[in-house]
């Protein structure tokens, strides 16, 4: 009993020759991706949480769905053949990462180089 | 019904722009119908405009390259002789409102419908050759790109005839371009011709980043690429991160002109800070898109002509990525003066600085690539030395510029006009030159004209240094760029000797023209038989010249770096050409008119937007996607070359070459 059907040993993402056992690795997919969707949304309206802890709470929920959508729909896998992928999306996070975290920081340092605002230039305020 | 078009848009009254329109439609004509009588109509179709082959496909890119190069160029003297007269009392002849469109189109023209498509008609020429295979991974798609691009061409020469081009300089800062301030259309043309083009574009860039990780000829691992795949590979990475930014920007600037949005106004919430910032984040990785495989070009011409292998190859490739990480992280250097803070000027300053390092390893692997090797100086050599001796120059006043303190001094002076060109025309423009004058024996068989090569190469040498050294000084006495008055006459003299110098390109531009004219005249003297003209390295000078549709009857097996050199070498050494190997028919896929007419469909709508005729651009846009659809339903996309062509081919080349080895052995 203990012999493993070689079309059910893969890796979840990788390609199957079986119609079915694909069917099923989508459906597992849809399934997850429903769940954390639903669970995000009750994150949000409970109040069983610690206030502040929702915003982290949903950035947690938001970043397994992306594990989900990469991994069960998009088939980014560890496998050797899948190696220019990886490269692929560490690329394209490391882009993403540099135009926003570039841009927040630039903009919120939009103004250090202006005139002081009025409560620091108006004279009169200081009695 | 037509939206805000009416008579109005015509310049009946201005008479530069009526009397340009007219030659242009001319000429039109008169080559459409020049064609027509001479009978070559079905060659053009089938030949080039729905070809599928990537080197139909480069040289279309190339044609499309130098044609809006003599538009920019036109702008550019127009501009010079504008300064050159609009001095002290004189108002010169271009009244401001036209002055502005001049410098916009410039460089709006110059940027993404010259180098762009110059780089990547070479990028499309020559990648599928050097790595040993028959096509792109997406042949159709590349003839879609080309159209797409050319689509984008036509809108902005529209802007001539119909309506106006935008005032506001090739990035269309907001506010002034926001509806408030430039309520005309050229600021629409502006965006939707680069939108479309856009689209072109990074189509092109997933082709070759998937034809270079994907297809190779067996053998050919990452490091046995030549450099110019690498720096291919880079630049089309750098445009998959870049241009998608880009596309946004601009929606947002349209969202703001067409939907009354309020991302860039000064009021309603909106800061055009922002567009600066995104605009710049497409904008300098754009740099190195241009730039990257222009060093990719001097690399091929640098080993060719010194007879010996690149180098410090490993260090190049190494370079070449790590210039295409950190082009990404620098953009902020474009706005030092914008109001940030010192931290945060002093990081992307340092940032900007270090490129300098991996550039500068490039330079040093080029010079010593000439060190010991036998140099033949012809024509791609003049340029790669006169590269290295201007790009310097102008790699030093970046640096310059990549200080904040002294940004805030120069900052968009001419002295920052002198460095751009400096840096462009001293690095891809003479590039593109090189480029053109080394592969264009493999497109068509001959070889050009040498000794007006070599006057070309002088007069933009020369040329652009007397352009633009003039424009250092005016920089640094406080010469503001965009001037359509100077009320200093002391200026005049400088003036005078940049006008001189884009006089003296001017004469170049011609000669280019002369000596294509010259070379087909007589290109008997210099056919290119054995189809390796210079004695070359790389795998495309293994075919014949032109190369058959296919490229390589078989695909070539490669043993090691420089796999074309290293093949010609063992030949000689044992005499003998390798075994024959057994031909297969081979599938290629077939031509289309798919791309010409989604572009068609996709300039209907781009005009239709332009000039809010919403029923026109709903029938482009249902055009394009019905053309899409169609394509979908095909059911043969290849045709088979048979055997017996592919094999005598195969053994008429087999032929030449065991002459030409015979007569290589003799004299030696």
């Amino acid at each position: 009993m203990t012999e493993i059907d070689p079309e059910q040993n893969v890796a979840p993402g990788e390609p199957h020759s079986n119609i079915l056992s694909e069917t099923t690795a989508y459906v597992i997919g849809l399934a997850l991706a429903l769940g954390l969707t639903a669970v995000s949304f009750w994150v949000a309206s409970t109040s069983s949480l610690w206030g502040p802890g929702v915003a982290v709470g949903l950035v947690v929920l938001a970043i397994a769905q992306m594990g989900v959508h990469l991994v069960f729909f998009l088939h980014i896998t560890s496998g050797p053949d899948n190696t220019n992928n990886v490269l692929a999306l560490a690329f394209g996070v490391l882009v993403v990462f540099l135009v926003m975290i570039g841009t927040i920081w630039i903009m919120g340092h939009m103004n250090d180089n202006m005139m002081p605002g009025p409560e620091i230039t108006n004279l009169q305020m200081q009695h | 019904m037509l939206g805000k078009l009416s008579w109005d848009a015509i310049p009946f009254h201005d008479p530069i722009p009526l009397i340009t329109s007219l030659v242009v439609i001319l000429a039109v004509l008169g080559i459409g119908i020049w064609v027509w009588r001479k009978g070559y109509w079905p060659a053009l179709y089938h030949g080039y405009i729905t070809s599928t082959d990537h080197k139909k496909i480069g040289i279309m890119y190339i044609v499309l390259a130098l044609l809006m190069l003599v538009r920019g160029f036109a702008d550019a003297i127009m501009m010079r002789l504008q300064q050159s007269l609009a001095i002290g009392a004189s108002q010169g002849y271009l009244p401001p409102e036209h002055y502005n469109q001049i410098f916009s189109a410039h460089g709006t023209i110059m940027i993404f419908f010259v180098a762009m498509p110059f780089v990547i008609g070479f990028m499309n020429f020559v990648v599928p050759l050097q790595l040993g295979v028959r096509d792109v991974a997406f042949p159709t798609m590349n003839n879609v790109s080309f159209w797409l691009t050319a689509s984008g061409a036509l809108l902005i020469n529209l802007s001539l005839f119909i309506g106006e081009f935008a005032r506001t300089g090739w990035l269309a800062y907001p506010p002034l371009s926001e509806l408030e301030f430039s309520p005309g259309v050229g600021v629409d043309y502006y965006l939707v011709a680069l939108q479309i083009s856009g689209v072109g574009t990074v189509l092109t860039a997933v082709n070759f980043v998937t034809t270079i990780l994907k297809t190779r000829a067996p053998g050919m691992s990452y490091l046995r690429m030549p450099v110019f795949c690498w720096t291919s590979l880079a630049a089309n990475l750098i445009i998959l991160a870049a241009f998608p930014v880009l596309t946004v920007t601009l929606a947002l600037l349209m969202l703001d002109r067409y939907m009354g949005f309020h991302f860039f106004t000064n009021d309603g919430g909106g800061n055009s800070m922002l567009y600066m910032n995104l605009i710049w984040v497409w904008g300098h990785p754009e740099v190195y898109i241009l730039v990257l495989p222009a060093f990719g070009i001097y690399s091929e011409v640098a080993a060719t002509f010194s007879g010996k292998p690149l180098f410090g190859y490993r260090s190049m490739v190494f370079a070449t990525m790590v210039i295409c990480i950190v082009s990404l992280m620098v953009w902020l250097h474009h706005f030092f003066t914008m109001g940030a803070g010192a931290n945060i000027n002093a990081i992307f300053g340092i940032a900007s600085m270090i490129i300098g390092i991996p550039t500068g390893v490039k330079i040093y692997n080029w010079l010593f690539t000439m060190y010991g090797g036998r140099v033949r100086f012809t024509v791609p050599m003049y340029y790669l030395i006169g590269f290295m001796l201007t790009f310097v120059g102008g790699g030093l006043t970046g640096v310059l510029l990549a200080i904040p303190p002294v940004d805030f001094v120069v900052h968009n002076s001419l002295f920052l006009v002198a460095h751009f060109h400096h840096v462009i025309i001293g690095g891809v423009v003479f590039a593109l030159m090189a480029g053109y004058t080394y592969w264009f024996p493999k497109a068509f068989g001959f070889t050009l004209d040498e000794r007006l090569g070599k006057m070309i190469f002088w007069c933009w040498f020369i040329g652009f240094h007397l352009a633009f050294m003039p424009l250092y000084v005016l920089g640094l006495w406080g010469g503001t760029r965009r001037m359509q008055h100077i009320s200093d006459p002391s200026w005049a003299p400088w003036l005078n000797v940049a006008l001189l110098g884009a006089v003296i390109i001017g004469v170049g531009i011609v000669l280019t023209v002369v000596q294509l004219l010259y070379s087909i005249k007589t290109r008997e003297q210099r056919l290119d038989v054995t189809g390796d003209p210079w004695d070359g390295r790389t795998l495309e000078w293994l075919t014949l010249s032109p190369p058959p549709h296919y490229n390589f009857a078989v695909l070539p097996d490669v043993h090691g770096e420089e796999a074309y050199w290293i093949r010609k070498q063992t030949a000689i050494k044992q005499d003998a050409l390798i075994d024959e190997p057994d031909y297969q028919p081979i599938e290629m896929p077939i031509d289309t008119p798919t791309g010409v007419i989604c572009a068609f469909f996709a300039s209907l709508c781009g005009f239709a937007v332009i000039w809010h005729i919403w029923w026109l651009a709903i029938l482009g846009l249902v055009g394009a996607f019905a053309v899409f659809v169609w394509y979908a339903w095909q059911d043969e996309h290849e045709h088979i070359i048979p055997v017996e062509e592919v094999r005598a081919n195969a053994r008429e080349r087999r032929r030449i070459r065991m002459e030409h080895l015979h007569s290589l052995s003799q004299s030696t």
